[in-house]
């Protein structure tokens, strides 16, 4: 009986450990063809790439005269390229979270800038796509913050990135932000810390996904079988990373999706607070702040950070009410400490108003621009339109007051009210060449308000002289009259560049004549000049040259 | 005014009558040519003079305006108001650089009344430059509308000043610029309605009034309602509100009883542009269908007297059809029904064109055509818009014209040679890829290149200003107008089977072959499939500028060697290289240079035939 039950006994433990081998060997089967299937699509996926930059190598090759056919094939190349490296870098990272060698950083960033870093890299994206991609930004405490900023910006990106790709075009994708407040927990050092939960959504109306792939959706290598998206390159690793990186930074990532009908994704992280000494704002408290702006939950969260400033907003929602409530504002001597131009107007692009209050209300008057646009690309005709200073969007409070208080203190410093520049110019020095003595004098008023330092030649010999008698880089700008007795402005400017000095050739010299022509351009130019700037003087244009030249 | 004022409006004056075309009367084709070189060495010794007068005296001027007198400054002012005024244009570019002047000037005094001034005629400068750009979409001439609009927002801003003003001249300008606000394009009829609106409620109160009752106030609220009623004779946004239909209706009564009234006066029916704004408004107010207004529109063109040169006849046998196409171009349904009225409209629109006495010289009947070219309706049996065009640049553009037959048949020589060489050329063109015959994949290519150069500046024809009757060198401003022309030119040749296969060299010719430079950005030559004739005509254009027609207003001359060999320096970033490397074969180049003259001489022989032509008819 006894070797009955011992023979049982053993059966039953061989037949478990059969199923357990069994099931073992399952798993292993199947990470193997998972990892099988990933080698196979990581091979397309590398070969393609690939292909496409030995592919227009050749083309750039074979047509190296035809510059722009060469510059298309560089454009490919570049495009292939880095998305060669990101399918390298997924591989990588996940080898490393595999391994637990994957380490967080513990630094202090802004919330601020992480988040207008993401718009800049997204963005771009969704444009392309023409998709209407909202950033939103919801209850914020605390904008400072510590943690691994990189690893977060990966993670967003990621979604935020899988959301523009998996959403067809003219889609809608609304990225929000916000936080709640935690109380506080212990660092490892066993100090009491401040912490906030970051709740961070992305909701998209793109392809979304069907229940099986959704239970599947954080395994590496799983990527949605569609033919919708067979085109959509990418390895399968990206979503399993950003669980990983949520969970080792303490969070929890959900997503809700119905295929056909788009996706949702929720994340909660805890982020501990960096305690910083707060800057002081000095803002003018009743001062009125013109707000130029027509979308309607743009002008209210604005309109209450102003008034919790202590500032009084007006608001405008179109141009042309702009320019007639400013001129009567003028006239009465009631001007607004700001005009703050948002977005959008209802009948003008706000560039072109701004280059109109310039012209009217002159250059000490401080235009302040929030949008959604990257700075990079719109400063040249924003700074030209006479936009002195530039809030990005999504819009922080602080970023805004921040931007507002200095713009303001600049302008208090150097001028007592309304001065002109938001800069201090005094380190630099100008010398402004012309014979017409009223003429000198309003240049020379008009460029005080700056700080810069102006030293007055009356003709162009005297320019000359006075250049070849001073210290190598003495001169940071020459404004250079053209029609002048004793020495013209060409021939003045054809001389310096003919100076054996360093910088003779390097000196900034501007063309100052009411001679517009385009022959005038030219002439100018060929004489060595590098800028034309029309005469009378437009106040606002000589602050345009003074911008552009010193606020490199 | 100075002297030299007076001098450089007498100049203009004579640049006119010079580079007018008249008919060539009993010349031979010699003395015709003759006569043409002769009175262009005039008018550009004239041109030569005008820009001394500018650089030695007037530029002097503005440089030292910040001291001049108060003598000094009317002179100015004089001087401004003779380059434009009302409707004669002699120079807009230089009146606005004027007023610009003289409103810095004014700005810096803090002298109210100046400034009020000096926005107005800014303002009324802009309007001009708006009225060239007719036929482009609101984006592309949106810029210059706002310049003109803010301007007069901001003079009119001083209405709430208007009883503290003492001098009746600048409170007059207060209340046009109100009313002119509501010149130019507006998004939806709605907001113009609104602003003229409100001018009339400003016009009509006593209070404004009666503080100055010198001011023409009836003949200023009689022209609002003509502005009101100007708003619904062709408005895309057929739903209205109920309200704007009503102060519409108030207006369009006002001015076609006035009308009616003027008209039993004299004994005649009621003018045809104050009975179509009434039939419009019909329309818009539901009262009749689109057919109903079509139908009512063709009894009011059919009425139109075409034995009669008058504005009341112009309108009727051009502008009004303009508007007619318009909606036909709207609703192309209501195309098949009307395809025989079409045609008969267009052969009595030429025929009234080729009759018109001195058509060339009259603006109201160039503007109309322009209205006609952009809403232009082509049908099978119509006459073809390629055809339409041609006429109208060949008698009122005739510079242009030249220019561009001189192009069109350098490009068919540079194409045939290119093509014998090189069958693949221009296989990137899908109709010509599909060409399996060599022979005649080549006479394809070279009649496209010909008539590629026939179009591709037609849009030049709203700048004339700057072009033809150029007389001086650009300013800044008026270069960065100018490139405008490639886009109207797109418009118009985009919109029309007979010319859409021309619209891409219109849109491209200045556009550089590296993308470094040129325009406009909505060119993108990598993806044109035409882009090799494109690069073809635009270094052929470039030559032929830089060795004649540009050197005026650009201040560029070069001979026709050292055009070639700066074509070549550019290689690579202005011009194609595959084409630049033909410039190195001295043969080439002589076939070329042969091609331009033989170009040059067939032009002038057409704009000679086509003139002469028209003498016999009109005899």
């Amino acid at each position: 009986m006894e070797n009955n039950h011992e023979h049982d006994r053993h059966l039953a433990e061989l037949e478990r450990m059969n199923a357990a081998l069994e099931e073992a060997l399952k798993a292993a089967e199947a990470a193997n063809e998972a990892k099988s299937s990933f080698l196979s699509n990581m091979s397309h996926d590398i070969r393609t790439p690939m292909n496409a930059i030995i592919g227009m190598t050749s083309i750039a090759l074979s047509h190296i005269d035809e510059k722009s056919r060469v510059q298309d094939c560089l454009l490919k190349i570049r495009t292939a390229s880095t998305h060669l490296m990101s399918l390298v870098n997924d591989v990588l990272d996940m080898s490393r979270i595999d391994s637990g060698r994957l380490a967080l950083n513990e630094e202090s960033f802004s919330l601020a800038d992480l988040i207008h870093d993401i718009a800049v890299i997204v963005r771009p994206q969704a444009i392309q796509k023409q998709q209407d991609l909202q950033i939103e930004i919801g209850q914020i405490y605390e904008e400072n913050l510590i943690g691994d900023p990189l690893r977060l910006r990966q993670i967003l990106v990621n979604i935020i990135g899988n959301a523009v790709k998996y959403t067809q075009e003219e889609g809608k994708i609304l990225v929000r932000f916000a936080q709640r407040l935690v109380g506080s927990g212990t660092s490892e050092e066993g100090k009491q810390q401040d912490m906030v939960l970051l709740d961070f959504w992305c909701e998209d109306n793109g392809i979304g996904m069907d229940e099986e792939f959704l239970q599947k959706i954080f395994i590496p290598f799983e990527r949605v079988n569609s033919s919708t998206i067979s085109k959509i390159e990418g390895t399968g690793l990206g979503m399993a990373i950003v669980k990983n990186l949520v969970d080792r930074m303490g969070g929890s990532i959900d997503v809700e999706s119905k295929e056909g009908m788009g996706s949702n994704f929720h994340i909660e992280m805890p982020m501990t607070v960096e305690v910083q000494s707060r800057k002081g704002l000095e803002l003018p408290a009743g001062s009125s702040v013109l707000l130029v702006e027509s979308l309607p939950h743009r002008v209210e969260m604005i309109s209450d950070y102003l008034e919790e400033a202590g500032l009084e907003p007006v608001h405008k929602d179109s141009g042309l009410d702009v320019v007639t409530w400013l001129t009567e504002a003028q006239y009465e001597n009631r001007m607004p400490c700001a005009m703050l131009l948002g977005q959008e107007l209802e009948d003008m692009p706000v560039l072109e108003l701004a280059a109109h209050v310039r012209q009217s209300a002159g250059p000490g008057f401080p235009i302040l621009l929030v949008s959604e646009e990257d700075w990079a690309q719109i400063e040249y005709r924003a700074v030209r339109s006479g936009v002195d200073a530039f809030v990005p969007c999504p819009l922080f409070k602080s970023r805004l007051l921040e931007t507002l208080s200095a713009l303001l203190n600049g302008r208090r410093t150097e001028e007592g009210s309304a001065g002109a520049m938001d800069v201090d110019y005094s380190d630099y020095r100008i010398l402004l060449v012309e014979d017409i003595e009223l003429n000198q004098e309003i240049a020379v008023e008009m460029l005080s308000v700056t700080g810069v330092q102006v030293e007055v030649a009356d003709n162009g010999a005297q320019a000359v002289e006075m250049f070849e008698a001073s210290e190598q880089g003495y001169y940071d700008l020459v404004l250079m009259d053209i029609q002048m007795p004793v020495m013209d402005g060409y021939e003045a400017t054809r001389r310096i560049r003919a100076l054996s000095r360093e910088d003779a050739g390097s000196i900034w010299i501007v063309a100052m004549t009411a001679n517009a022509f385009v022959e005038d351009i030219r002439l100018s130019r060929e004489a060595g000049m590098n800028e034309h700037c029309a005469k009378p003087i437009d106040p606002e244009r000589l602050q345009d040259i003074l911008r552009n030249r010193f606020n490199v | 005014m100075q002297p030299y004022q007076e001098e450089y409006i007498a100049n203009l004056k004579d640049i006119a009558v010079l580079t007018a075309r008249k008919k060539p009367e009993s010349r031979t084709f010699e003395e015709y040519c003759e006569h043409l070189l002769r009175n262009k060495e005039q008018a550009e010794q004239k041109m030569k003079r005008n820009m001394e007068l500018l650089r030695g005296e007037l530029f002097p001027a503005l440089d030292h305006i910040y001291e001049a007198g108060e003598e000094e400054l009317r002179d100015l002012q004089d001087f401004a108001g003779n380059l434009l005024c009302g409707k004669e244009e002699l120079d807009v570019g230089l009146f606005c650089q004027v007023h610009k002047a003289l409103l810095n000037l004014a700005r810096h005094k803090k002298d109210r009344s100046s400034m009020i001034r000096e926005l107005y005629w800014l303002g009324m400068g802009y309007n001009n430059l708006c009225n060239k750009l007719a036929g482009l979409e609101k984006e592309e001439s949106e810029k210059y509308t706002l310049q003109m609009r803010l301007c007069f927002t901001e003079a009119a801003a001083y209405l709430k000043y208007y009883a503290e003003i003492d001098d009746i001249e600048t409170k007059g300008y207060i209340l046009r610029s109100r009313a002119n606000m509501s010149l130019g394009q507006f998004k939806n009829p709605s907001e113009k309605i609104h602003m003229v609106n409100r001018t009339q409620q400003i016009l009509q109160d006593k209070y404004f009034q009666e503080k100055a009752p010198e001011l023409p106030w009836d003949r200023f609220i009689y022209m609002t309602h003509q502005q009101m009623a100007a708003s619904i004779s062709y408005s895309k946004n057929k739903v209205m509100t109920s309200r704007d239909l009503a102060l519409v209706m108030e207006s369009v009564y006002t001015v076609y009883q006035k009308r009616l009234q003027e008209a039993a006066e004299r004994n005649e029916q009621a003018p045809i542009r104050a009975r179509f704004a009434y039939d419009a408004l019909e329309y818009y107010c539901g009262l009749n269908n689109l057919d109903g207004l079509l139908t009512k529109m063709e009894a009011l063109m059919d009425a139109a007297d075409a034995e009669l040169f008058t504005e009341e006849s112009m309108y009727g046998i051009i502008s009004l059809p303009a508007f007619y196409c318009q909606f036909l171009n709207d609703y192309p349904e209501k195309i098949g029904g009307r395809k025989e009225y079409i045609e008969d409209l267009y052969q009595k629109v030429i025929a009234y064109v080729e009759a018109f006495p001195e058509a060339e010289e009259n603006e109201a009947l160039f503007l109309y055509l322009r209205q006609l070219s952009y809403t232009f309706v082509e049908t099978d049996n119509s006459i073809s818009y390629k055809e339409f065009l041609r006429k109208l640049q060949i008698r009122f553009a005739p510079d242009i014209y030249a220019h561009s037959r001189i192009v069109g048949e350098a490009a068919a020589v540079f194409c045939q040679m290119i093509i014998e060489e090189e069958p693949d050329f221009f296989d990137d063109i899908d109709d010509i890829r599909a060409i399996t015959d060599r022979e005649e994949k080549k006479r394809e290519i070279i009649t496209f290149a010909k008539e590629c150069g026939m179009l591709y500046d037609i849009g030049k024809i709203n700048f004339m200003n700057l072009y033809s009757r150029t007389v001086r060198q650009w300013f800044e401003e008026e270069y960065e107008m100018a490139q405008l022309h490639t886009l109207v030119g797109e418009a118009w040749l985009s919109g029309r089977a007979s010319t859409r296969r021309y619209a891409d060299v219109a849109l491209g010719h200045h556009f550089w072959y590296d993308a470094s430079h040129g325009y406009p950005k909505a060119y993108k030559r990598l993806e044109c499939q035409c882009r090799q004739v494109v690069d073809i005509i635009g270094l052929l254009d470039w030559i032929n500028n830089v060795t004649d027609t540009a050197r005026l207003y650009k201040g560029v001359e070069k001979t026709f060697e050292e055009a070639v060999e700066a074509a070549i320096a550019l290689e690579g970033r202005r011009f194609s290289p595959l084409l630049t490397a033909w410039l190195r074969d001295k043969e080439v180049t002589e076939r070329l240079r042969l091609a331009f003259e033989r170009g040059r001489h067939e032009a002038y022989f057409d704009l000679y035939t086509e003139n002469g032509d028209r003498l016999v008819k009109i005899n």
